[in-house]
C-alpha cells in the first residue's frame, strides 16, 4: 500500500476531494429516504386526515427529493471518473517502474527466475491491482461511506430503531468475516489449480511434436483430465461458499426488517414513533445490507490485488547487481584494448573462472576453445558486463567496467549468441534492433554482407518477412545469420561471437567468414568456437579448461607441441580416417 | 482420404476455420446445457419459487401495516412476522440451491469445453501449430472460456428469473392500482434503456482493454525472454519506451471504459428515484384521497426497489451473452472446422518383425500455399540402412524428415514405410515405429527417468541405461541432484541445450521403433563429445533404419550413405568418402572441414 501511495504524489488533494464527493453521494442516497419519511408524516398522513396544505407539502418534498437524486447522480459520475483517473495513474506508474527496474536487473536474476514468472508479475499481477483501483475503488469508496451513512440516517430517523438494527449487525459482520476467510483460502487454491491446468496445456502445446511423435496423447489426456477435474471440484467448492453467503445476507436483512417492524409497531402504538419513520427504517435497512454484499465482492478483488502487490514488491526490492556506480563516467569511443585481469567468478558456490587473465590489444582477435562447461561463455558474459567478477577486473581501454556507465560501454559492444533471440517484427526490424536510426540502405547492406538477403529472398516479403515469436518458422541457421547481420550493423568496437556459427552449414559459414573478415577488421574480438576453420583466423588461441587458460599461442605454435590443443584439434576436425571406417 | 494437392485457401481454412455463427453456436451451447438438464431443471424451478417468495414477503408486510400496525391491532402482528421469517428462511434454502445448481452447470460446461479443446489439440496436425501462436491456443482453452461459464452458470437462469420477477411484480402492482402502476413504471423504460446501452457501449471497450493488456503481455514477454540481447545492445530505453506506449494504451482504454461507466452506472443507481418520487407524489395523493392504503403505498415502493436489480441484470446478461457466444463461436469453429490428421479407412499394417525400408516416391511438399519446399523427390532407404541428409540451410532437410511421422502429408507423391503408404497406416502404429529427435529438443516437466521412457513406458531399466550410455546421458545424468529422478524443466532443473539433445536422443533409442529420424541431433553438443557419441551411436542404431539430417561431417560419419538436398531435390547420393572425392556439392559442404584436419 505504501508503494502505491508514492504514485499518488501530487494527486492527494484530488483524492481527498473524491472522498468528499463520495460522502456527498452517500448523503444523497440516505437523505432521499429521510425525505420520503417527511413526505409520509408531514404530507400523506395529515392529508388523509384532511389537514389543508398537506398535498402542497407533498409536492414540495417530491421536488426536493428529485433535486437530491439529481445531485447524487452527478456526484457519482464524478466519483467514478475521478477514481479511475487516480487508479490508472497509479497503475501506469507502477507498471513502468516495474518494467524499468526489471530491464536493469542483471542476467543472474533472469537465469534464476523463470521467464513466465516474471511476465506474470508485469501483466496479470499489475492487472489485478488495476482492476481493484479502477473498478473496485468506486464500489469500495461509495459503499464504505454508505454503510455508516445509512446507520447514521437510521439513528437520525429514530435512535431506538437504529439500536435495534445494531442487534443484527454483529452476526452479519461475523458472517462476512467467515466468508472472507474461507473464500480467500478457497480462491488461492482455485488459482493454483487453474494454474496447473494452464501449465499442462502450455507444455503440451509447446511440445506437441514430441507428444504426437511418441504417441503420448492418451497419457497427456489422462494427466489433463485429472487436473481439469481437480480444478472443477475446487470451482464447485468456491461456488458453494458464495451460494451460502449471499442468500444468508439476504436472510439476515429480512430478519432485521422483521425485528424493526415488531419493535417499531410497539413504539407506534405508544405514539412515540410515526408510521413514516417505521417505513423509512425498512428501506434504510436495505441500504445497510446492500453494501455488505457488494463489499464482500470487492474484498475478493482486494485480496488478489494484495497478493499480487507482494509479488510485485519482491521484484522491486531486487537490487540490480549490475548498475552504474555513483560517479560512473561515460566511456569515450574505445580503441578496443581489452584486459581480463585475474578474474574469479562463481554463479553459486563453486567458481567457474579461477583467476583467468589475458590481454587483447586494440584490433586483436582471440579465440577461446575447449569443451563445453569450462567457462568460455561465462567469460563472454563478463566481457558483456552481464555479471561482475567476484575478484579481479575486466578493463576496456584501461577503464574498469564497473567504473563506467554501462550503456556507454554496451553501445560499443557486439554480441552474437549460439541460440539467438529474434523479436516479433520483420527480419529488417530485427537487424535494425542494434541501431534503430539505421537507414534502409544500411540494413540492406548488413543483410547482404552476411547472406541474409539470400535467405530472405526465399521467404515471402523478403527482408520485410514477418518473424513470429522467438523466430519460429526460421531455421536455426537463418536466425543465426540475422543475428550476425544485427551485430554487423551495430558497428561495435568489441565483438564477442559465442558459438555463433555452430548451426550453420559449411557454405553459409564460408560466406559468413568472408563477412567476418570485414566485420573483425579494426575491432577487438573474441571468438568462441568448435571449428578449427573459425578459430584459425584468431591472432592467438586460448585453450580454456576448468576456468583457466591452460595453453595459448598461435595455431601453428600450438599444433607444434603435443599439448591440449593438438588433442582437441584432432578431435575437432578428425575427419577422414573415421569417415572411411564408417563408409 | 488423401489430402491431395490442396490450394492455399483450402489449406489455410483447414487449420484456421472461421468462427461459428451466433445461432449455431447458441444451439451447441444449449446442447451442452441439456446434458446438464437435471441441474438446469432444478435451477429453473428454484428460480420460480424464489420469485414467488420474493413477491409474497412485501405483500405480507403490506398486510401487517394495514391490518395490524395502522389499526393498532398489536396481537395480529406476530403471525405476519412469523410468516415473513419462515418464508425468508425458506427463500434462503431455495436461493442457495438455485445459485449452487446453476453455478455447477457453468463449471461443468467450462470443464467439458476445455476437455474437448484439449482432446482436439492433441490430434491437430502440425500445420495448425504453424499457424497459431502458443498463447492463442492456450487462452482459447482458459481465459476465453470464462464468459461461457458465467453466462451459462449465472446469466441464463438469472435472466429468466429477472423476467419472472418483472412479470410477477407487474401483475401484483396492476391488481393493486393500475393507474399508479403506470406512474410508477415511469423509470423502468429508461433503466432498461440505459442498462442496454451500457452493455452495448462497454463491451467493445472492455474488449479493447483486454486487447491492450494482450499488447502489454507481448511486449513484456519479448523483453524478458530476449533480455540478454536487449542488454547486450544497450537497448533498454527502446524496449522501455515500447512497453510504456503499450501501458499507456491500457490506461487510455481503461479511462474510456471509466467514462462510459460514469455516464451510465449512476443512471442505474438514481433512475429508480424517479419511480419512488412518482409513487410518493401520485401514491401519496391516492392515500390522501383514500384510494389506496398506506400499506399498499409501501408495497409499491418495495416492489419497485426489487425490480431495479433484475432490470440491470438483463443489461449485463445481454452483454455477457454476446461475449459468451463470440468465445464459444471461436471454440466451436476450431472444434468443428479443423480436421485432425485423417486415419485410413481401411488400414494396412506393418510387418511384425524385421527392419523396415523407406521409399519417397515423387514427393512434393509445400507449407500452406507457399512455394514448394520439396520437388518431385525420390529416395529409397534400404532396411537397416543409415542415410545422412545433407544440404545447406533451408534446403528442405527438416521438411523431408517431418513427412515420416506424418507431421505433414506430402502435397504430391507418396511416402512408403515397409512398402506401405504412410497414409494407409494407423497413425499410432506408424508413430510407434518412427522415433524422432527434433532439431530443438523438447523435454517434459517430469523426472529425467520418465522423459527417457516417454516412448516406451515399460522399458527395462538396463535398456534405458544402455541407451543413456550410447547417447551420452550417462555423462551427466547420475550427477544431477536426484540422479535420474531429477525433475526436469520449468519447475526443476534446466538442462543445457546439448544435454537436452542427448536426452532426446536416448529417449528415441529407448523406443522399439524400427525407424529413427534424427534432425541435427548433436548440433548443440561440443565437438569432442560429439566424436565420442558418434562412435557409440553406430552400434546402438544397428538393425534400425535411420535418416539423419546434419550440418557436421562428424555426424555424417555414422551414415552408410549420404544424400545431398538442394532446392528440394536430391542432387547427390553415395558413400560419404566417394562424395568427398567426387568434388560435388557434398565436397563443397564439408570439404574444407576435412582439409582442416
Amino acid at each position: 500500500m505504501k508503494r502505491l501511495w508514492k504514485y499518488m504524489e501530487g494527486r492527494k488533494g484530488f483524492a481527498a476531494l473524491m472522498v468528499v464527493v463520495g460522502a456527498g453521494n452517500a448523503a444523497a442516497q440516505t437523505g432521499g429516504w429521510l425525505l420520503v419519511r417527511n413526505a409520509i408524516d408531514k404530507g400523506i398522513v395529515p392529508g388523509s386526515k384532511g389537514v389543508p396544505g398537506a398535498k402542497h407539502h407533498l409536492t414540495v418534498i417530491v421536488l426536493i427529493y428529485l433535486g437530491v437524486a439529481a445531485a447524487g447522480w452527478v456526484l457519482q459520475a464524478k466519483l467514478i471518473r475521478g477514481l479511475a483517473t487516480i487508479g490508472q495513474a497509479v497503475v501506469i506508474g507502477l507498471r513502468r517502474d516495474l518494467f524499468d527496474h526489471l530491464t536493469s536487473l542483471s542476467l543472474r536474476y533472469f537465469s534464476q527466475q523463470k521467464a513466465g514468472w516474471i511476465i506474470a508479475r508485469l501483466t496479470s499481477d499489475v492487472d489485478a491491482v488495476s482492476d481493484v483501483l479502477s473498478q473496485g475503488m468506486p464500489t469500495l469508496v461509495s459503499n464504505v461511506i454508505l454503510l455508516p451513512a445509512a446507520v447514521i440516517a437510521l439513528l437520525i430517523a429514530d435512535w431506538r430503531l437504529g439500536l435495534i438494527a445494531f442487534v443484527v449487525l454483529p452476526p452479519t459482520l461475523i458472517l462476512s468475516r467467515w466468508f472472507q476467510r474461507v473464500s480467500h483460502a478457497a480462491n488461492v487454491e482455485q488459482r493454483n489449480r487453474i494454474a496447473a491446468v494452464t501449465a499442462q496445456i502450455a507444455e503440451s502445446v509447446a511440445g506437441m511434436a514430441v507428444v504426437q511423435a511418441f504417441n503420448r496423447e492418451r497419457r497427456f489426456q489422462a494427466e489433463f483430465d485429472e487436473l481439469n477435474d481437480a480444478n472443477r471440484a475446487q470451482s464447485t467448492y468456491v461456488q458453494r461458499i458464495f451460494s451460502v453467503f449471499f442468500p444468508s445476507i439476504e436472510f439476515l436483512g429480512v430478519l432485521a426488517m422483521a425485528t424493526v417492524v415488531y419493535f417499531g409497531s410497539g413504539l407506534y402504538e405508544d405514539g412515540t414513533l410515526t408510521i413514516g419513520t417505521l417505513i423509512t427504517a425498512i428501506y434504510l435497512l436495505q441500504l445497510v445490507f446492500q453494501p455488505l454484499q457488494e463489499l464482500s465482492d470487492v474484498y475478493g478483488q482486494l485480496q488478489s490485488a494484495g497478493a499480487a502487490m507482494v509479488k510485485i514488491a519482491s521484484i522491486l526490492d531486487e537490487e540490480s547487481e549490475i548498475h552504474d556506480h555513483p560517479g560512473a563516467e561515460p566511456l569515450p569511443r574505445l580503441d578496443g584494448d581489452l584486459e581480463i585481469d585475474s578474474v574469479v567468478f562463481a554463479y553459486g558456490k563453486d567458481p567457474v573462472l579461477h583467476g583467468i587473465s589475458f590481454h587483447l590489444a586494440p584490433g586483436a582477435c582471440f579465440a577461446l576453445v575447449g569443451e563445453s562447461g569450462h567457462g568460455k561463455s561465462t567469460l563472454a558474459r563478463l566481457i558483456g558486463r552481464h555479471y561482475d567478477p567476484d575478484q579481479g577486473a575486466v578493463r576496456a581501454d584501461g577503464h574498469d567496467l564497473r567504473d563506467v556507465q554501462l550503456r556507454s560501454y554496451r553501445r560499443q559492444l557486439g554480441v552474437v549468441l549460439q541460440d539467438p533471440f529474434l523479436f516479433s517484427g520483420t527480419i529488417a526490424s530485427n537487424i535494425r534492433f542494434a541501431k534503430p536510426d539505421a537507414t534502409d540502405e544500411e540494413v540492406q547492406a548488413a543483410a547482404a554482407a552476411v547472406g541474409v538477403d539470400r535467405v530472405a529472398a526465399r521467404l515471402s516479403g523478403g527482408l520485410d518477412h514477418e518473424v513470429r515469436e522467438g523466430g519460429a518458422g526460421l531455421s536455426a541457421g537463418e536466425r543465426q545469420l540475422i543475428s550476425i547481420a544485427r551485430a554487423l550493423l551495430a558497428d561495435p568496437r568489441i565483438l564477442v561471437l559465442d558459438e555463433a556459427t555452430s548451426n550453420i552449414d559449411r557454405p553459409t559459414e564460408v560466406l559468413i567468414e568472408q563477412a567476418l573478415d570485414r566485420l573483425l577488421k579494426g575491432r577487438t574480438s573474441i571468438i568462441i568456437a568448435h571449428r578449427l576453420s573459425t578459430v584459425r583466423r584468431a591472432d592467438e588461441i586460448l585453450v580454456v579448461e576448468n576456468g583457466q587458460v591452460i595453453q595459448r599461442g598461435s595455431e601453428r605454435e600450438l599444433l607444434e607441441v603435443d599439448g591440449p590443443f593438438r588433442r582437441l584439434a584432432h578431435t575437432l576436425e578428425g575427419g577422414e580416417p573415421e569417415l572411411a571406417v564408417a563408409g | 482420404m488423401c489430402a491431395g494437392r490442396l490450394g492455399m485457401s483450402t489449406y489455410v481454412s483447414s487449420v484456421d476455420p472461421p468462427d461459428l455463427g451466433m445461432l449455431p453456436t447458441f444451439r451447441r451451447l444449449l446442447g451442452l446445457w441439456r446434458e446438464q438438464w437435471k441441474l438446469g431443471l432444478l435451477g429453473l424451478s428454484f428460480a420460480f419459487l424464489y420469485t414467488l417468495i420474493s413477491i409474497v414477503i412485501p405483500i405480507l408486510i403490506q398486510r401487517a401495516i394495514d391490518h395490524a400496525i395502522v389499526p393498532h391491532n398489536e396481537d395480529q402482528l406476530p403471525p405476519y412476522l412469523a410468516a415473513i421469517g419462515g418464508l425468508a428462511l425458506l427463500r434462503f434454502v431455495i436461493n442457495f440451491n438455485r445459485r449452487y445448481a446453476t453455478a455447477r452447470i457453468g463449471i461443468r460446461i467450462e470443464a467439458r469445453m476445455r476437455e474437448l479443446l484439449y482432446q482436439a489439440y492433441l490430434r491437430y496436425p502440425r500445420a495448425f501449430y504453424d499457424r497459431h501462436a502458443t498463447g492463442q491456443v492456450l487462452s482459447r482453452a482458459t481465459n476465453d472460456l470464462y464468459p461461457i461459464r458465467y453466462f451459462i452458470g449465472w446469466g441464463l437462469v438469472q435472466g429468466m428469473q429477472s423476467v419472472m420477477m418483472i412479470v410477477a411484480a407487474g401483475i401484483v402492482l396492476v391488481l393493486v392500482d393500475p393507474r399508479l402502476t403506470l406512474f410508477a413504471a415511469v423509470s423502468l423504460p429508461p433503466i432498461g434503456f440505459v442498462a442496454n446501452r451500457f452493455g452495448h457501449r462497454v463491451s467493445p471497450i472492455s474488449r479493447r482493454v483486454q486487447a491492450r493488456k494482450g499488447d502489454v503481455t507481448e511486449a513484456a514477454d519479448e523483453a524478458v525472454v530476449g533480455i540478454e540481447m536487449v542488454q547486450a545492445f544497450g537497448r533498454e530505453n527502446d524496449v522501455r519506451e515500447r512497453f510504456g506506449d503499450r501501458a499507456e494504451g491500457v490506461r487510455s482504454a481503461a479511462l474510456d471504459q471509466a467514462k462510459v461507466e460514469a455516464t451510465y452506472v449512476p443512471g442505474l443507481y438514481y433512475l429508480p428515484a424517479l419511480s419512488i418520487a412518482a409513487v410518493v407524489f401520485f401514491g401519496g395523493r391516492a392515500v390522501i384521497d383514500g384510494q389506496i392504503t398506506i400499506g399498499q403505498f409501501v408495497l409499491f415502493e418495495t416492489l419497485l426497489l426489487q425490480l431495479v436489480w433484475p432490470l440491470e441484470a438483463i443489461g449485463w446478461i445481454l452483454d455477457l451473452a454476446q461475449r459468451a457466444l463470440a468465445s464459444a463461436g471461436r471454440s466451436f469453429g476450431w472444434l468443428e472446422g479443423i480436421e485432425p490428421l485423417p486415419e485410413p479407412t481401411s488400414p494396412h499394417h506393418l510387418a511384425e518383425t524385421g527392419p523396415l525400408g523407406l521409399r519417397f516416391e515423387h514427393v512434393s511438399f509445400a507449407y500452406g500455399g507457399e512455394v514448394d519446399v520439396l520437388h518431385d523427390l525420390d529416395l529409397v532407404v534400404e532396411p537397416g540402412e543409415i542415410v545422412a541428409v545433407c544440404g545447406s540451410t533451408g534446403a528442405g532437410k527438416t521438411s523431408l524428415l517431418n513427412l515420416l511421422p506424418r507431421f505433414y502429408d506430402p502435397t504430391g507423391g507418396r511416402v512408403l514405410v515397409g512398402g506401405v503408404d504412410t497414409r494407409d497406416l494407423p497413425i499410432a502404429e506408424l508413430r510407434a515405429d518412427v522415433a524422432l529427435v527434433t532439431q530443438r529438443p523438447v523435454l517434459f516437466s517430469v523426472p529425467l527417468r520418465e522423459n527417457l521412457t516417454a516412448g516406451r513406458e515399460d522399458a527395462d531399466w538396463d535398456e534405458v541405461l544402455a541407451a543413456c550410455e550410447a547417447a551420452g546421458v550417462d555423462a551427466f545424468g547420475p550427477n544431477l541432484p536426484d540422479g535420474y529422478d531429477t525433475l526436469i524443466g520449468e519447475r526443476g532443473i534446466n538442462l543445457s541445450g546439448g544435454q537436452r539433445q542427448r536426452v532426446a536422443l536416448a529417449r528415441a533409442l529407448v523406443t522399439r521403433a524400427r525407424i529413427v529420424v534424427l534432425d541435427d541431433p548433436l548440433s548443440a553438443v561440443d565437438t569432442l563429445t560429439e566424436r565420442r557419441l558418434v562412435a557409440r551411436l553406430r552400434p546402438a542404431l544397428a538393425g534400425r533404419t535411420v535418416l539423419v539430417a546434419t550440418q557436421r561431417l562428424s555426424t555424417v560419419a555414422i551414415a552408410d550413405r549420404a544424400v545431398v538436398l538442394r532446392d528440394g531435390r536430391i542432387i547427390e547420393s553415395g558413400r560419404p568418402v566417394d562424395l568427398l572425392r567426387a568434388g560435388g556439392e557434398f565436397a563443397t559442404l564439408f570439404g574444407d572441414e576435412v582439409i582442416a584436419a
